[in-house]
């Protein structure tokens, strides 16, 4: 829902309002769904990465193994 | 803003704010180009992306509680009053206790036609933060996970940086009134702090292998592109010119602002709202650079890392007091903070077996705490605020010893210390000895190969 309908009014107010964002009020909702955003993330890389790391370790490749796979520029 | 003048210095000082953010920007691409060119070709890839992932994990938390954290704590808590009155209009008590502006959920903290400087102030600070866990990141290169690193990086980014920064780089901050603290280009509330914290990991995290031979001689593993690094540390200078200028308030009426009736007097300020001037700072700043690049060359014996490190050095030396020091007093000062960082490194590295990859604990870290504990001399007696009457102890070599053991030992080596053992025992803190000798990039180059000879034996 807009914030703002008409410019002309909003800035002819006697106080003028300074938030034009949409949805005034709802910032907690915003919020909250942005740390359970960044939490998720956390765990859903490092568990990805714990399991890439698990596996190549598993292959035990030579300190010098990956000169073989050097591509051309 | 309902007269140009006041209007045009609104917006003048949004758009220096902005300017310094986009300058400072340069220094994040520095340190990406600066720890790519120091780690070994297997390690590349992963090491961009650990830099490049606390981007967005420190602006993230910056915007739910580091903002907040810094106007939450200037007095300690309980430590000295708050001068935050309703004429400064800065009142503690609105948006969780803190004040309303580090809310998140405030209006002003959005697109708010009311004003003009929150945003780019808390970018400002942002930027700052990205620094801090920056400097932590180069140190602890090639064996970190990037999940420890995103911990570490938001924990020194949004969490200790800030509470340093409310305690003694804030104008209603405890360590101004008590200690008499100074620090205007951040000597001590960026680097030694970030530098202590890195050391702190670092002695938790142990050294890559190979670093030191079995009977304990360090061995150098030193950058494997050079120009990189170089041209890295060069942008890092430059992003300086933006971090200078962020520490400043460019333009501000001191005569009111400290009770003087019919007196007017503008000018630029630092952070604590002390008269400066951009034009000599400019002045202080190149001088450091020399001192550090001059000494750098001269104790390396010309070894090119060292000496733009060494040009890094001798500006966080003497930063601090760079508000107020003459230009060749900079240089001098500058010239001996990077002597003794340089002789630290390897002091400790040989004492301790720390294996700091870039050196960061020694640029940031030492020079830091040397260029905080110089100040306390170099500006004995001068007033650590223009708030006069107010309570506020001038600067002092005392006060400036506590604050350099507060900010890279109480905030920055204890809190890194601690978190590198719980992830640590937590198992989440190094990667496995196997990919470490592999190289974290070996399955991306492995598949890039495989790509690269299904497309050369394509003949369609």
């Amino acid at each position: 829902m807009a914030t703002v309908t008409s410019w002309v009014e909003h800035l002819s107010a006697d106080e003028v309002a300074g938030a034009v964002y949409p949805f005034i009020g709802t910032e907690w909702l915003w919020l909250t769904i942005a740390v359970v955003f960044w939490l998720w993330f956390h765990v859903a890389t490092g568990a990805g990465e714990a399991e890439e790391q698990q596996k190549l370790a598993r292959k035990r490749p030579g300190s010098n193994d990956y000169k073989k796979n050097i591509t051309d520029w | 803003m309902t007269d140009q003048l006041g209007a045009l210095t609104t917006i003048f000082t949004e758009f220096y704010y902005w300017i310094t953010v986009v300058l400072m920007f340069l220094i994040h691409v520095g340190f990406c180009m600066y720890e790519v060119g120091a780690s070994r070709y297997k390690h590349h890839q992963h090491t961009l992306m650990k830099n490049t992932m606390l981007i967005p994990l420190v602006t993230v938390t910056w915007f739910f509680f580091g903002w907040w954290i810094y106007w939450a704590f200037p007095t300690g808590p309980g430590i000295a009053p708050s001068i935050m009155t309703e004429s400064t209009g800065l009142i503690l008590g609105g948006g969780f206790g803190a004040n309303e502006l580090a809310n998140p959920m405030d209006p002003i903290m959005a697109i708010n036609l009311n004003d003009h400087i929150n945003g780019v102030f808390w970018a400002a600070f942002l930027l700052f933060s990205w620094t801090a866990a920056s400097i932590v990141s180069g140190a602890i290169i090639e064996r970190i996970t990037v999940f420890a690193f995103g911990i570490l990086a938001i924990a020194i980014g949004s969490v200790f940086w800030t509470i340093d920064a409310a305690w003694g780089w804030h104008f209603d901050g405890w360590m101004l009134k008590v200690l008499g603290y100074h620090d205007a280009y951040a000597s001590g509330v960026i680097h030694a702090i970030a530098g202590g914290f890195a050391l702190g990991v670092l002695a938790v995290l142990g050294p890559r292998i190979g670093k030191f031979s079995s009977s304990g001689e360090p061995r150098n593993i030193g950058p494997r592109n050079p120009w990189l690094v170089c041209i890295g540390l060069f942008l890092i200078y430059t992003g300086f010119w933006g971090f200078y200028a962020a520490c400043n308030i460019p333009i501000f009426d001191l005569g009111p602002e400290y009770g003087m009736e019919g007196v007017t007097f503008f000018t630029a300020t630092n952070i604590y709202v002390t008269p400066t001037t951009l034009s000599g700072i400019t002045m202080t700043f190149l001088l450091s650079l020399s001192g550090g690049l001059l000494s750098g060359y001269w104790v390396s014996k010309g070894d090119p890392f060292w000496t733009y490190s060494g040009g890094l050095a001798g500006i966080i030396t003497a930063s601090a007091g760079n508000d107020l020091y003459h230009p060749l007093q900079s240089l001098i000062i500058a010239g001996i903070g990077t002597y003794i960082a340089y002789k630290m490194h390897y002091w400790v590295e040989r004492r301790f077996k720390i294996d700091d990859a870039v050196g960061a604990v020694a640029v940031h870290g030492y020079a830091g705490v040397v260029g905080l504990v110089i100040c306390g001399f170099v500006l004995w007696g001068y007033p650590s605020s223009g708030y006069d009457g107010l309570g506020y102890a001038a600067i002092n070599p005392i006060g400036m010893i506590i604050g350099a053991v507060i900010m890279f030992g109480v905030l920055g080596f204890v809190p890194g210390w601690i978190l590198a053992k719980i992830l640590h025992g937590a198992g989440k803190l190094r990667i496995p000895r196997e990919v470490e000798l592999a190289g974290l990039d070996y399955n991306i180059m492995e598949a890039a190969n495989k790509d690269e000879k299904a497309v050369a034996s394509s003949n369609r």
